[in-house]
């Protein structure tokens, strides 16, 4: 019980993670029809932004500060990269942010090494909230969760209930009305741009003390947010939500599931067979605990492209 | 910093290579020609930059002493971007270049591919063998199936580091009765996975759970963490490295675990910075520890911090170390027709000995695999030599000397010697 | 529009282009004599690459389908092939030079069913699909040993044939040479057929072909199987040169590169990302032993192109063609010069101030600084610079300063010319 417990928690807690992070790349989606390859380079960045000024203004300042210097930088990297290519299409703007997110990524290594840097979770904030069974659950993980919660509820109401959400909404359902409307569209473009790096800044920098901050964390974490991205539904916020929680839980919960197909055909009673063939029949669910997610995407990709929760086009 | 002995890059404009080619077949006194094919970029290059560190150190050592035939050995190095396709292409370049020996350490992917290229060039040019030093690569099957005559390893492998890592902390009553095997799903992990359960029975010990996991996709430990505490083991016996090992670590100690880690390269630059006060009270098991060595542990470890600028930790030592017995037998080992040759070479090195700061090391004729001392560690503040900045280092629990530290030679290793 | 240029162009170097390719082709014939042994080795590299991005572009610049997984094809190809010559020991049935047939076919069978899969939707939904499937398959390989080998791979020995051994980069060469000539003559053949056609009306109007009659499914499958068997074929030619199989040529990589190369070169005309490719993984082997940085300027190549160059070099070649039947080579000709002269000089100043950076935030570097002290020279191209002289920075400030300036008139006057004579050649 106490593991389904623990796994339900590091479950929820992961998926918000990967929602933190995959929030701005749906907007940003949503609105432009970029993929926007770059979207974990800034989510490194965030981190490494937070790593340089937490001397200067300690971890709280470091969190507030790194996530708009990180939205700065995506308002410039629209305005003078991608606005350039917008008129050859997607596949442009796709492999510009691709080479993109190789300049960061390098610039990073350059800056600050190869090694991961010393950046850690505040001996303040670095105590558990309470224990189940005979393990401590870290504060720090609740809070990254309610940063991610906050983070939802916030763009939510934002998008919903304010004339700026409308603004943005229109134009990511009619772009060319919105701006015979009068409303200057491409300012709004940059907005959500900027917001949605500011956002994977944000989740960088609250992430990247608690896991490690090395030059690699783009590469980690990015392909599991373009597979949280398609599965929710690419361009919806709910879905993002459902589907990072969807996926921390699968592979939370895959962990501790030590079964194979071997288990599964014994149950018909071609167990021994199975076994003896080997290979792909004798792989633990645990040991692919990570590339279930890939295999989820798939399916959804096949069955409902549009995904759990986007519009079917 | 930078050493004196020539570096030649490769020259790449065509009317340049073919009159250095057709210059270099012209001279008599044939200088030695090393060539470092290794990861210099990408997300490998940090391991890599420091073999080459190391090389580079080892190489102004043996040109101090004279070099070899009269001349400075040469060193060339190649960037094998990452992969082993990359690396296919610069062994060939490197051998087209003239090069003697190749060598290489960081990933065993890599020396995979190399291993292959060297025999097989070596197959088809009988009189023009090219040697393979392997300094990393510490998967089994190079002193298993893969091994052959002109390769020669001057690294751990898998079961020699099990052997010392669960021989020394069984003796000194540290380890408890129930182990947890925790390593990455591929054949390293593999190897240390199956080492751990092979010596259960005759160290006294029982392997109460096993898991392998997906490499480097891994973001969050905590499930695993769950999994050791329901499993109630005293010990964590990992092979993982880089973010597999330091985010399983702070993932245990967050979660307040209690169990100790035994690893094999918590040594990494970077780690105990990196892992803090969570590294505290681990073990890790490698070929050398500076304490442990007295006096001249510390002359040697000045020295290569005074001209590399790295202290030598991780993969450094064993490299240095084996490059020292390079250059014993380079001494041994006559010039044939003005030129190297490495069918004489090879023997010089299986007989050669060379002196470290932790005991004597030597090749061992059956598989070449070098003969080392291993040392186990645990990380505390007593240490006297502190790593990353911090305030704590390694301090050394138990020195185990080359023969006592060998392991049994595979009978998979079937070498057989060219004609 | 672009194939109006194109067609316009294509007039104006029909001839001039075919005396071109034959020049070419006879250079490629002779290239074992001028090059290095080493040399020759990448030449074999680029032949391979240029293969492999043709393959792809038949699916992404002309059936519209942008692939993110490729790799996967090209890896099948790989495995298939050395698996291959492991058991048929280079006799029998095929001798080694036959050998990437086998990569051809594993290329067309895996290619046929994970296209029968992937075309079912379009458009970006398209291109996630191939990169889920190449990651379930860069995931799954190093479980199942037995096919893929471990960390070190699968080898192989190419054996002797037909009297070659096969041991020297000669035989390789002329053996890859032949199978990327035939191969570039079939892809290009393939563009002469209906079938060829028809996949450019995927890419054009896919609601149209429906509405003809077409199968528009069944026709994306037979472009995905096409393109997935020459990417076959390169993963053949690759496993017989290299004799080994490695999971790792699952990788994102291999996948993105040869996208990006592609789009170098050029994917509007058929011989671009051949171009773009050959460049790429030159550019690769050449730059990896001369810097440490060499990714950063992989990088920024990749977004100059993409942003200044969006029809790649190929695309380069047009624009000259059709801007000088326009207005002339006199005028032009002062126009490049400066554009080169510009590249030339924000070149030399971006490379200069990146090492530069490079060796200041190196570890070496930074462990030989001491506080108080003045910090160390540094050494580049072949003369020291002090960090703290003004010298140092001046000079990559300089030099971009007065690139950018000259790259941006000179784009100025470009265009100017062109409207200027805008009323003087009807534009097609």
């Amino acid at each position: 019980m106490d593991q389904f417990v623990v796994s339900l928690l590091n479950g929820c807690i992961y998926g918000l993670l990967l929602f933190m992070v995959s929030a701005g790349l749906t907007l940003i989606f949503g609105m432009m029809g970029v993929l926007n390859f770059a979207h974990a380079s800034f989510y490194m960045l965030g981190a490494y932004f937070a790593f340089t000024l937490q001397p200067y203004t300690g971890f709280m300042g470091a969190l507030l500060l790194a996530p708009v210097l990180v939205g700065v930088l995506g308002v410039v990297v629209e305005r003078f990269f991608l606005r350039r290519v917008h008129q050859h299409g997607h596949a442009h703007e796709l492999l510009l942010t691709f080479g993109l997110s190789f300049i960061i990524g390098e610039l990073v290594k350059l800056f600050y090494g190869n090694y991961p840097v010393e950046y850690r979770v505040p001996a303040s904030l670095d105590f558990a909230a309470f224990r189940i069974g005979e393990l401590n659950y870290p504060f720090y993980r609740m809070l990254m969760g309610g940063v991610a919660i906050a983070m939802f509820v916030m763009i939510f109401l934002l998008l919903t209930r304010t004339r700026v959400g409308i603004v943005v909404r229109s134009a990511i359902y009619r772009p060319r009305m919105a701006e015979a409307l009068g409303h200057n569209v491409p300012l709004v473009f940059m907005g959500v741009f900027g917001a949605g790096a500011a956002l994977a800044g944000l989740a960088g920098a609250v992430a990247g003390a608690f896991y490690t901050t090395n030059p690699n964390m783009a590469l980690e974490l990015g392909v599991m947010v373009f597979v949280v991205v398609v599965v929710g539904g690419l361009g919806s916020l709910e879905g993002a939500m459902l589907s990072s929680l969807l996926i921390g839980l699968v592979t939370s919960f895959a962990v501790g599931i030590d079964r194979s197909l071997v288990d599964l055909l014994a149950l018909v009673g071609l167990g021994g067979w199975a076994q003896g063939v080997g290979g792909l029949f004798t792989l633990k669910l645990s040991s692919l605990a990570a590339t279930l997610p890939f295999a989820l995407m798939l399916l959804v990709l096949l069955l409902r492209p549009s995904g759990l929760m986007g519009d079917k086009t | 910093m930078t050493p004196a002995t020539p570096r030649l890059k490769p020259l790449r404009m065509a009317a340049l290579a073919a009159a250095a080619a057709l210059a270099c077949a012209a001279t008599q006194a044939a200088p030695l020609k090393i060539a470092l094919v290794e990861t210099l970029s990408g997300p490998a290059a940090p391991t890599g930059q420091l073999f080459r560190m190391s090389l580079r150190y080892s190489l102004d050592i043996i040109n101090a002493s004279g070099g070899w035939n009269g001349e400075p050995v040469q060193l060339m190095e190649y960037d094998n971007q990452g992969g082993p396709a990359g690396a296919a292409d610069k062994v060939k370049a490197a051998i087209a270049d003239g090069a003697h020996m190749i060598v290489q350490g960081a990933a065993s992917s890599v020396a995979g591919q190399i291993t292959e290229d060297v025999r097989k060039h070596n197959l088809r040019n009988p009189g023009k063998e090219v040697v393979f030093l392997n300094v990393g690569g510490e998967a089994n099957e190079f002193v298993g199936e893969k091994c052959h005559y002109f390769h020669v390893r001057f690294s751990p492998y898998a079961t020699l580091r099990m052997k010392a890592l669960m021989g020394v902390m069984r003796a000194e009553k540290v380890m408890g009765d129930e182990v947890f095997a925790m390593n990455q799903n591929y054949s390293w992990g593999q190897d240390i996975e199956k080492a751990t359960i092979e010596y259960g029975p005759s160290m006294g010990y029982k392997v109460v759970d096993k898991v392998l996991h997906d490499l480097n996709k891994v973001q969050d430990f905590s499930p695993y963490v769950a999994k050791i505490a329901a499993s109630k083991a005293d010990t964590v016996v990992t092979g993982n490295w880089g973010n597999d090992l330091l985010l399983l670590m702070k993932a245990a100690k967050s979660a307040g675990l209690k169990a100790r880690f035994a690893t094999t390269f918590l040594d990494q630059p970077g780690n105990i910075g990196n892992a803090g006060e969570t590294a505290l009270g681990h073990y890790v098991v490698h070929s050398f520890n500076a304490e442990a060595a007295g006096a001249a542990g510390e002359k040697y470890v000045n020295d290569i911090k005074a001209k590399t600028g790295q202290a030598p930790t991780f993969v450094m030592p064993h490299t240095i170390n084996g490059m020292r017995l390079v250059g014993e037998a380079l001494k041994a080992t006559k010039a044939e027709a003005g030129n190297f040759s490495a069918r004489a070479f090879i023997p010089a090195l299986v007989a050669a000995k060379a002196s470290t700061p932790l005991g004597d090391i030597s090749i061992r004729a059956a598989d070449h695999q070098v003969i080392l001392p291993m040392v186990v560690s645990v990380v505390s503040k007593d240490a006297k030599y502190k790593v990353d900045g911090t305030d704590m280092g390694f301090k050394p629990v138990k020195v185990m000397s080359g023969p006592e530290a060998a392991a049994a030679v595979f009978d998979s290793c079937k070498m057989t010697k060219p004609s | 529009m672009t194939r109006g240029l194109g067609g316009a162009a294509a007039r104006g170097i029909a001839l001039p282009g075919l005396v071109a390719a034959l020049a070419g082709l006879a250079l490629l014939l002779a290239l074992p004599v001028l090059l290095s042994a080493s040399l020759l080795n990448a030449a074999i590299q680029m032949l391979i690459a240029a293969l492999f991005a043709c393959a792809f572009n038949l699916l992404c610049g002309q059936g519209g389908m942008l692939s993110f997984g490729h790799s996967a094809y090209f890896g099948v190809g790989v495995f298939a092939t050395v698996h291959a010559m492991n058991a048929l020991a280079g006799q029998g049935l095929l001798p080694t030079p036959l050998l990437p047939v086998v990569g051809a076919l594993a290329g067309m069978v895996f290619g046929a069913i994970a296209g029968w899969f992937a075309t079912q939707r379009t458009g970006t939904y398209f291109a996630m699909i191939t990169l889920a499937l190449a990651e379930l398959v860069h995931a799954l390989a190093p479980h199942i040993k037995g096919v893929f080998g471990g960390e070190s791979g699968v080898s192989a020995m190419r054996m002797p044939a037909w009297g070659f051994s096969f041991g020297e980069g000669r035989h390789l060469y002329y053996m890859t040479l032949f199978w990327v000539l035939l191969a570039l003559l079939l892809l290009y053949g393939y563009t002469r057929t209906p079938l060829g056609r028809l996949t450019l009306g995927l890419r054009e109007n896919s609601h149209r072909l429906r509405f003809l009659g077409y199968n528009t499914h069944l026709l994306a499958v037979l472009v995905f199987t096409v393109s997935s068997m020459f990417s076959g074929l390169a993963g053949g030619l690759q496993a017989v040169n290299n004799e080994l199989g490695n999971y790792v040529v699952f990788d994102a990589n291999l996948s993105s590169s040869v996208v990006l190369n592609s789009y170098i070169g050029g994917v509007n005309m058929f011989l671009g990302p051949a171009l773009g490719a050959a460049l790429m993984t030159f550019f690769g082997l050449a730059v990896s032993d001369l810097t440490r940085s060499w990714l950063l300027y992989q990088g920024i190549l990749f977004v100059v192109v993409m942003l200044f160059m969006p029809t790649g070099l190929a695309g380069l070649a047009q624009t000259w063609a059709l801007a000088r039947r326009r207005c002339g080579a006199q005028r032009l000709l002062p126009l490049v010069g400066a554009w080169l002269v510009a590249l030339a000089l924000l070149s030399l100043g971006t490379v200069f101030a990146i090492e530069l950076l490079q060796q200041l935030f190196s570890t070496d570097y930074r462990a030989g600084v001491q506080a108080g002290a003045p910090w160390p020279a540094v050494r580049q191209f072949g003369r020291s610079w002090a960090p703290g002289a003004v010298t140092t920075w001046l000079v990559p400030l300089v030099l971009l300063a007065t690139g950018t300036p000259l790259a941006r008139w000179a784009g100025q006057r470009w265009a100017a010319a062109l409207d200027a004579d805008q009323g003087q050649d009807a534009p097609r």
